[in-house]
């Protein structure tokens, strides 16, 4: 049963609701022949026939540049003034099941020993509300990683296009629940009789890949160094796009900018792509070639957030493969990985 | 032309002239091409030739690729357009001609992106170079493998890139100023542009310089102008307009736009285009006397 009825019609009532009460509401909207997460201005028309936005909306929770403190050089030393993050009200709405899995795993990596308030602070405020996917591509693969197009971890509030020109609307956590009640104005309570849910679109499971073997196998040491990776990834130009598209991608830099007496620090998304990431001051670097990058990314998604968190490291969005200017498809290695002893 | 090529890679590696055939191939489910590194005369019949080849696999010839390097003598599988990248690298002195054979591929143009493929070849859908080529028979090359073109580009340069470039020098500063503040404010500085461009081989790029950091890394507004701007003053008098880093940007910024604009003025003050000719300097790495003053004011 659903707990209510939302009329696409009345999707700017939702946001003229949401704005009313001080929050962002950031939707997928069409900016420069894409279509991208974007905190929307009430001129903005929401984009509603996509697959899926071109970015994540993790840059909502974790921002891809953010001042952490601001820093001034005196003759009597050096201040140093802490900024605390800006947390406001968010609804992310549009949200696919893939990329609202990812949550759970930020909130692992960001709460890991040391709590990143600019991270749980953001999250704590922030409604998801996810529509399930009736359409999709060739580069989705959820259910190869044991999701679907109607999965609810990790989304507040579920909806369901239908054929009668709205959404039927579910609550999945007690926050989507509260919200759904705050803005009650903005939808019916009760769901017209034509309205049925659409068929979902499932990605076919790539039979080749098994996810568990995977993570068996990149346990194992020995395979650490084996040629296979560099085959597999030669192509890799090293780019950080995969790393800033995906939902689960968390790494940052900390980064000083300013003038020689006063600046701020800034946090700022990092790849591991990147060769001066794990490059040492002595100038030696552990990941001197670009397969032990990739590798890096890989064991990243298969085995530290599964074997450390217990979370999903991949959703299977799709977007690495998407972007990927060499097409190096994250699936075609995870299927030669599956094959291996 | 793809049976053609299968043999002669086989035959460069099975006679041991090279280790490594730099070419394309499949995705898995046959609807992509992406980069290859065929090493055994018998996955030589991995590679594929068609519309869909874009890269330009001569980013792979740079210094950024060690492991690459290590395996051996190259040979490339270029299109005509790729090649004038080669001959940047070899007036650069980051190839020296011997040590990489060259496998031209007579070309009748390529996609402008691989997803805009419907099996078949349009001029609405291949990208503005393949449209002023003039090098659809590969000029330098060991090989050329495909009939000969009969193609002459047209005399005054035509396409998306030309038409928009003549609305921006319409503009006043201001306008300008904005419009490329606006294209630039999507950048998420992953820096695709740079790692997919043949051109910009340096180990430690700019961006990566941090005692003081340079160029702000921030994807703030001026983060992102000061790296757009100085990669591209970075190519002036170098970029062959091969269009990689516009093909790479995953925000669509129109890098195009910016690259052919150096072009023409460095065409208009040198009379320079680069990558055609092996053993000419391009004129931002030379002094000559006959240099123009003009902008002495």
């Amino acid at each position: 049963m659903a707990d209510g009825f939302l009329k696409k019609d009345d999707l700017n009532r939702l946001r003229a609701s949401v704005a009313a009460k001080g929050g962002r509401f950031v939707a997928p909207v069409t900016v420069a022949r894409q279509t991208v997460f974007k905190e929307t201005a009430p001129s903005d028309e929401v984009a509603l026939g996509y697959i899926l936005a071109r970015n994540s909306y993790k840059e909502f929770l974790f921002p891809q540049t953010e001042a952490i403190a601001e820093f001034s050089i005196h003759r009597q030393g050096v201040e140093l003034r802490g900024k605390d993050a800006d947390a406001r009200d968010t609804v992310i709405f549009g949200a696919r099941p893939c990329e609202a899995a990812s949550l759970a795993s930020l909130r692992a990596v960001f709460t890991w020993g040391f709590i990143d308030e600019s991270y749980t602070k953001r999250e704590d405020k922030t409604v998801v509300i996810t529509v399930a996917c009736t359409s999709g591509d060739d580069a989705c693969f959820c259910t190869t990683v044991g999701l679907s197009p109607e999965s609810a971890a990790g989304s507040d509030v579920m909806f369901h296009e239908t054929d009668a020109d709205g959404w039927l609307v579910y609550a999945v956590t007690e926050k989507g629940r509260a919200f759904i009640e705050a803005h009650a104005d903005a939808w019916s309570a009760a769901a017209p009789e034509d309205a049925v849910a659409r068929t979902l679109f499932m990605p076919p499971v790539i039979a080749g890949v098994d996810i568990k073997k995977i993570g068996e196998r990149l346990k194992k040491k020995d395979h650490y160094d084996e040629p296979l990776w560099a085959e597999l990834t030669r192509k890799c130009i090293g780019c950080g796009a995969c790393t800033y598209v995906c939902p689960t991608c968390h790494c940052f830099d900390i980064t000083d900018e300013g003038a020689a007496f006063e600046g701020e620090r800034r946090k700022n998304w990092d790849s591991c792509q990147y060769d001066s990431f794990t490059l040492h001051a002595s100038g030696h670097n552990p990941r001197d070639a670009q397969w032990k990058r990739w590798r890096n990314r890989f064991m990243c998604k298969f085995n530290f957030y599964p074997e450390k968190f217990g979370s999903k490291g991949c959703v299977g969005c799709g977007r690495c493969v998407r972007v990927c200017p060499v097409r190096l498809d994250i699936t075609e290695v995870m299927e030669e990985m599956s094959k291996r002893p | 032309m793809e049976e053609q090529l299968r043999n002669k890679a086989k035959e460069l590696l099975e006679t041991g002239c090279v280790k490594v055939v730099i070419g394309y191939g499949w995705n898995r489910t046959k609807t992509r091409t992406a980069p290859v590194f065929i090493t055994r005369p018998e996955d030589a019949d991995r590679l594929v030739w068609n519309p869909l080849c874009v890269n330009n696999l001569s980013v792979y010839l740079t210094r950024k690729f060690k492991d690459i390097q290590a395996l051996g003598k190259p040979a490339i599988v270029a299109k005509g357009c790729d090649i004038r990248n080669i001959v940047v690298l070899i007036t650069e002195a980051q190839v020296r001609r011997e040590d990489v054979v060259i496998i031209g591929m007579t070309c009748g143009g390529v996609v402008y992106r691989q997803e805009l493929w419907k099996g078949e070849l349009k001029p609405e859908i291949m990208p503005t170079k393949c449209a002023n080529c003039g090098v659809r028979n590969p000029r330098v090359a060991d090989f050329v493998i495909g009939e000969r073109s009969s193609f002459t580009p047209p005399e005054a340069p035509t396409g998306m890139v030309f038409d928009k470039i003549k609305a921006i020098d319409a503009m006043t500063p201001a306008e300008r100023w904005n419009f490329w503040i606006g294209e630039f404010s999507r950048c998420i500085k992953c820096y695709a542009c740079r790692q997919v461009c043949p051109l910009c081989y340096c180990e430690r790029c700019i961006t990566e310089k941090n005692m003081p950091q340079w160029i702000e890394t921030s994807a703030h507004p001026r983060g992102n102008l000061s790296w757009n701007l100085t990669r591209a003053m970075h190519l002036v008098g170098r970029c062959t307009f091969c269009g990689e880093c516009e093909r790479a940007c995953p925000v669509n910024i129109p890098l195009n736009l910016m690259n052919q604009k150096m072009i023409q003025v460095v065409d208009e003050a040198f009379a320079f285009k680069s990558g055609y000719d092996e053993k000419t300097h391009p004129p931002m790495i030379v002094f000559s006397p006959d240099d123009k003053e003009g902008f002495i004011k």
